[in-house]
């Protein structure tokens, strides 16, 4: 009976924080971990825990506010500049806390939530972007605009992208379908299952990917199970020199259609990899490599 | 002990070893009949059932046979050597050498053969280093060899995580599938089979001395075998095996310590026997082992340090549960 009446008074509490918090400031999101996040005023000083969340804070037009990024953030050329907080996975938490960020933007896929939810502890406001389809990256751009206070910008870039991949889709709808085999790296070898964004881009161009059933987002395969699967173009993006290995590895196994059709084929690496606007770049590329090979099917 | 009981139990291990390869040629994630695969062997079969069997599964199964052959070999070797059940051929830090050389190599973006060869650069330096170190001046006892090599095997324990905590996310994946032993890299067979049978027909001749040696270096001096050069022959043979195997499939663990266990007490301690016993048994598990890896979640592939690791552990239990 005790603990009932004390469970009700915790939530009777908690409503109340929570309803006091949210009524106190404008500026509330939910982020990818379902948490609220509000803040008393646009975030002027922001820290960017992955590249990714770097790229989409530039692409919501808070590039100037953006004070600290983790390592690898190279794009756009600015955020190169900026000073960097450590890996992605290995945060120098000591730095974070010192710039005194009001805003840290971090990712589900990389980033540990145990050390991010010590920083949520000291009071700084973390919100967690986990970008699955090409609708969520456009939402969290909008997002991170209204949390900045760059909201018009923000809105238009966030259209813009949208529009790009309706266009793909009506125009690649009707297209002939092509079975796709996207090579994530070469040693060892691994590729995406249908969850991944790059499966969704190749889905967008009127191709199948061939291990879209795995049941892990990144499986790692057996040059046989390829081989079975016969795909009828291949395709890397990889890390960029050394990937003419990783196709030319192919040209031993002649009787992939992909093979004997000459259909291997080389993605920009940058523009793929990264759940952010540059996709609509990457998934261009990418139709228009499925459309080529079509041709010679 | 008599020849023909030396013989009788190698020919039954190498027809299981045989039974072995044949059912890892004919199972993996593209799905193959008996039928497919028989016609294969016997030479005929469409291109793409040739190139399942011939290019891809026949050279990873001749590798695994090698290297579990190569490691089982070295770990009887190094029991001997250093008078230690617990002796295996990774003791004495030359996985560690080679698995800094092969990690520094990936950090590199390097691929392919110049990760092996820095990963047998780095087995080698591993077994210069710990020669040099325990040789010094003054005695030389096994249990200074034991120790130099385990304090050698630390640093490049530290090394090893070093590196791979200074590297970015994308290489890490390969890095661990290397350190948990792979066969996926492993290239040709012939050359890891090559010091394999070459190591045997060597190292038979000396079994009588080697089993005096495993009794002890003053028994076996009074008896009159040169300890301190035999006890180097067997270090730098073993070292060699030991190279030659992690350079073909990374660090695999566990078929160098439970083999020779495994057959001494199945088959009693005659180094004879023992050694050819252990090329056999180590290769035929590994060949089994690395068959799992390939079926156990298709078409996803597990790293074979994982199953023999997992077969490995309750067998030895089992065994030694069962010999008390």
């Amino acid at each position: 009976m005790r603990a009932i009446r004390l469970l009700i008074t915790v939530v009777a509490v908690l409503g109340l924080a929570l309803t006091a918090s949210v009524s106190a400031a404008d500026l509330c999101a939910t982020d990818a971990l379902d948490r609220n996040v509000c803040l008393p005023e646009p975030a002027d000083r922001v820290a960017s825990l992955s590249p990714g969340a770097t790229e989409l804070l530039f692409s919501a037009g808070a590039g100037d506010s953006v004070v600290a990024v983790s390592a690898w953030s190279d794009y756009p050329p600015p955020a190169a500049e900026l000073p960097q907080v450590g890996d992605s996975n290995r945060l120098d938490l000591e730095t974070i806390v010192g710039l005194e960020p009001d805003l840290v933007v971090a990712w589900t896929d990389g980033n540990s939530r145990a050390q991010l939810d010590r920083l949520a502890d000291l009071g700084v406001p973390v919100f967690w972007l986990a970008p699955r389809k090409f609708e969520d990256i456009a939402r969290a751009v909008e997002i991170l605009g209204r949390l900045t206070g760059h909201m018009p910008v923000a809105e238009r870039a966030a259209a813009d992208f949208r529009t790009g991949i309706s266009a793909l889709r009506a125009k690649y709808r009707d297209s002939a379908p092509v079975r796709v085999f996207y090579q994530v790296w070469g040693q060892p070898l691994m590729t995406i299952n249908g969850d991944e964004l790059i499966s969704k881009a190749i889905t967008l161009c009127g191709g199948t990917n061939v291990f879209a059933d795995l049941p892990r987002l990144v499986p790692r395969i057996s040059v046989e199970t390829v081989l079975a699967a016969d795909p009828e173009v291949i395709v890397t993006a990889g890390r960029g020199d050394s990937d003419h290995d990783w196709l030319a590895r192919w040209q031993n196994y002649p009787s992939v259609t992909a093979v004997a059709r000459g259909n291997l084929s080389l993605v920009s690496p940058s523009l793929l990899q990264r759940p952010t606007f540059r996709m609509l770049e990457g998934a261009r590329e990418l139709c228009d490599i499925l459309e080529q090979a079509r041709a010679r099917l | 002990m008599p020849v023909s009981d030396i013989f009788r139990p190698l020919v039954m291990l190498a027809l299981v070893g045989l039974a072995a390869i044949l059912v890892s040629v004919s199972v993996g994630s593209a799905d193959l009949g008996p039928g497919d695969t028989l016609s294969v062997l016997a030479g005929g079969g469409s291109e793409l059932h040739r190139t399942l069997i011939l290019d891809l599964r026949l050279p990873r199964t001749l590798s695994a046979f090698a290297t579990g052959g190569l490691l089982a070999v070295a770990g009887a070797l190094m029991q001997v050597l250093l008078r230690n059940p617990l002796a295996d051929p990774y003791v004495l830090g030359l996985s560690g050498g080679a698995a800094v050389g092969a990690l520094l190599a990936m950090l590199a973006g390097a691929a392919g053969f110049l990760i092996s060869g820095s990963a047998f650069a780095g087995a080698m330096l591993a077994t210069l280093l710990v020669f040099g170190l325990a040789h010094g001046s003054g005695s030389w006892t096994p249990s200074r060899l034991l120790l130099t090599g385990v304090v050698v095997a630390a640093g490049w324990g530290a090394m090893i995580t070093l590196i791979l905590a200074m590297s970015p996310a994308s290489r890490l994946p390969g890095m661990l599938y290397w350190l948990m032993g792979d066969l996926s890299h492993a290239g040709q067979p012939w050359p890891g089979l090559a010091v394999l049978i070459l190591v045997c027909l060597l190292v038979f001749p000396l079994g009588r001395s080697l089993n005096v040696l495993a009794r002890g270096s003053l028994q076996a001096a009074a008896l009159g075998v040169s300890v301190r050069s035999l006890e180097w022959l067997i270090y730098l043979v073993a070292s060699l095996l030991t190279a030659t195997a992690v350079t073909m499939a990374g660090a695999v663990g566990f078929v160098g310590l439970v083999v020779p266990h495994m057959l001494r007490l199945a088959l009693g301690n005659d180094q004879r026997m023992i050694l050819p016993a252990c090329a056999l048994a180590g290769g035929t598990l590994l060949v089994l082992a690395d068959t799992l890896a390939r079926v156990v979640i298709a078409p996803e592939q597990l790293p074979v340090g994982v199953i023999t690791a997992l077969i490995g552990v309750p067998t030895f239990l089992y065994l030694l549960y069962r010999s008390r």
